[in-house]
């Protein structure tokens, strides 16, 4: 099979012509030390040593607080206008897109939601390939989330064998044809073969509430939310509205929530549907593990290991979801 | 229509059932669907501009001239300025929401209908459509128990039905308070303790129960005794609905959506869920 081959001296010469007609954002290591998705500056290279991002992409996707609705007297509600400019991902994860093929089920589909659909059409994917970290676990469960890409670069001795997954991404490759060459040889194995996979439909009784790891996990946990915050598959939010100061225009709100805060099912009377946190642990569990709504059977762990390498407190669910789950692979 | 846009309506009329509670009537566009097309027991979301949204039960019957009846209990960050509307005041709404009860399923039966409190709210939107269509349907029995006799909602409506004879009403309030005599039909007595007196026929009645989670496991737990199935006995679930669509993630009840799967459900739906009527 022939391949296109791009070598590393290369690559800042083909990022200077994808930069041409979008934004260019990827993994970029700051002055902190702390990676994540950022501009790619002229002369800058992604950081492609890094095995996760603090943030995952879905902050370009639903940003963390956003507004949804405008109001005016004359108006009523309007959806407000949003100007997209088209944006490349470089450097994406396998995991990373297939958290964003999970939330493209959720936020597109039948109805899709304006404002996600929107970026998302003005999204490229480019991908590359990594090496799982101890904190990782896509080799431990078999996902049938899809890693779709655009574009799929895998990290070779010098350079990168580069893959199109879309006809945007052959789009992409014609437009920087003279930089790369064409190679014979297969394309080495990488972490998207932990995703698409046929998941046999099994009926498993739910979660054991009388587990004792669920209190364990509980008595531990600060309630922070960190975990749903970096989770590339965790988009629970929550709707706010403000009035404006001339009290007759207001703006609605949606931001980033958090099914371990312990207002998340409250209802008005004070009465709350997951009042322990051992109960909210177990929500956690059911999205993480078995799925919402028409995403039923689906698990939404891509096993980035971002939560477990975020948590203040060390907690890791993945022990349990061994156990209860099976599937291990590795 | 986007459902994820509210439509603007105007409040029409605001007429105070007990002192917080409220029926308002609003109108949105004629044959605007969120009043047109709706089941008993699906949610709309109310928008107070400045305040916020809520989901809220439809209360009345469906309508071509855009009138939306909405039954309100003044508690909540968006129920309480609302209390302070006027007729003309503009608010938006957006649905209907969610799976209602399936009326289709209850041709021929018997209906028990079982409201706690405000739970009469869609249970009266259930009633009416029941109501509409009279001759498709066996023995209405409606057991409706509140706090107190003052707190009863519909009165008037509930024991003019009871006089026609279209319905079998029996009402129980927890505590007498000041209303010594109370209205007729009605016992000082836990909701559940109603069950007690009331012969069914398990094979032919379905029950449609809504009322405060307190209720409900007492409830269930009489009508099973009863002979009844958990096909037969649906619920309407509360929870927090913020978005309506099945995105916010707010009501799940174990891996079922309330504001998509719900919020009607069958006992049998929610047999194992945990959680699901704590």
């Amino acid at each position: 099979m022939a391949t296109k081959f791009i070598a590393s001296h290369n690559l800042a010469a083909l990022l200077e012509r994808l930069r041409k007609n979008a934004d260019l954002h990827g993994p970029i290591r700051g002055d902190d030390g702390v990676v994540r998705f950022a501009a790619i500056a002229p002369g800058i290279l992604p950081d492609f040593s890094a095995v996760r991002t603090l943030l995952p992409p879905k902050k370009y996707l639903l940003h963390p607080q956003e507004t949804i609705l405008n109001y005016t007297a004359e108006a009523g509600y309007q959806m407000p206008v949003e100007e997209v400019q088209q944006l490349i991902l470089f450097g994406l994860h396998s995991c990373d897109l297939a958290g964003i093929n999970y939330l493209d089920q959720i936020f597109l589909g039948d109805e899709p939601d304006p404002l996600y659909a929107g970026r998302r059409s003005a999204l490229t994917l480019v991908g590359v390939s990594c090496t799982p970290d101890e904190f990782c676990s896509c080799h431990q469960l078999d996902s049938p989330l899809k890693a779709l890409f655009d574009l799929f670069f895998n990290i070779v001795d010098g350079g990168f064998i580069v893959t199109s997954g879309s006809s945007r991404g052959v789009e992409l490759l014609e437009r920087v044809k003279d930089l790369l060459e064409e190679r014979g040889g297969t394309v080495p194995e990488d972490t998207r073969r932990y995703f698409g996979h046929v998941v046999a439909e099994q009926v498993r009784p739910e979660p054991d509430e009388t587990l004792p790891e669920w209190q364990e996990l509980a008595d531990r946990c600060l309630g922070c939310g960190a975990c749903s915050i970096c989770c590339p598959t965790c988009y629970c939010f929550d709707v706010l509205e403000f009035c404006g100061l001339d009290s007759c225009s207001a703006s609605r709100v949606r931001q980033w929530d958090n099914c371990l805060f312990k207002n998340h099912a409250e209802v008005a009377g004070g009465i709350n549907f997951r009042k322990s946190m051992a109960e909210r642990f177990r929500y956690r569990y059911r999205h993480k593990y078995r799925g919402f709504g028409s995403l039923q059977g689906i698990p939404s762990c891509v096993g980035c290991g971002r939560c477990r390498s975020v948590c203040p407190a060390g907690l890791d669910l993945r022990p349990l979801a061994e156990r209860l789950e099976g599937g291990r692979r590795e | 229509m986007n459902s994820n846009l509210p439509v603007p309506a105007v409040i029409s009329t605001i007429r105070p059932l007990t002192v917080d509670t409220s029926l308002l009537t609003l109108f949105t566009a004629p044959s605007c669907s969120v009043a047109a097309s709706f089941l008993p027991g699906q949610f709309l979301e109310l928008s107070l501009p400045g305040v916020g949204e809520i989901p809220i039960s439809y209360c009345g019957f469906p309508s071509q001239d855009g009138s939306i009846e909405l039954c309100v209990r003044h508690v909540g960050h968006v129920t309480t300025p609302l209390k302070a509307v006027t007729p003309g005041d503009a608010v938006g709404v957006r649905g209907p929401f969610g799976r209602g009860f399936q009326l289709s399923a209850y041709t021929g039966q018997d209906l028990l209908l079982i409201a706690g409190g405000l739970g009469i709210a869609p249970l009266r939107s259930l009633l009416l459509a029941l109501l509409h269509r009279r001759e498709l349907w066996g023995r209405l029995t409606i057991l409706y128990g509140a706090r107190e006799s003052s707190a009863l909602l519909f009165l008037d409506e509930l024991l003019e039905l009871q006089k026609r004879g279209e319905v079998e009403l029996q009402m129980s309030v927890d505590q007498p308070k000041h209303c010594l005599d109370g209205p007729p039909y009605c016992r000082i007595a836990l909701l559940p303790a109603l069950l007690d007196q009331l012969s069914l026929d398990p094979a032919r009645t379905f029950a449609a129960i809504c009322g405060p989670p307190v209720v409900y496991p007492l409830l269930i737990s009489r009508l099973q005794q009863m002979g009844l199935s958990g096909e037969k006995i649906h619920l309407s679930l509360e929870r927090r609905m913020k978005c309506g669509v099945g995105r916010c993630g707010h009501c799940a009840v174990g891996t079922l959506l309330c504001c998509v799967d719900g919020p009607v459900f069958s006992l049998a739906e929610l047999a194992g869920i945990e959680g699901a009527l704590a």
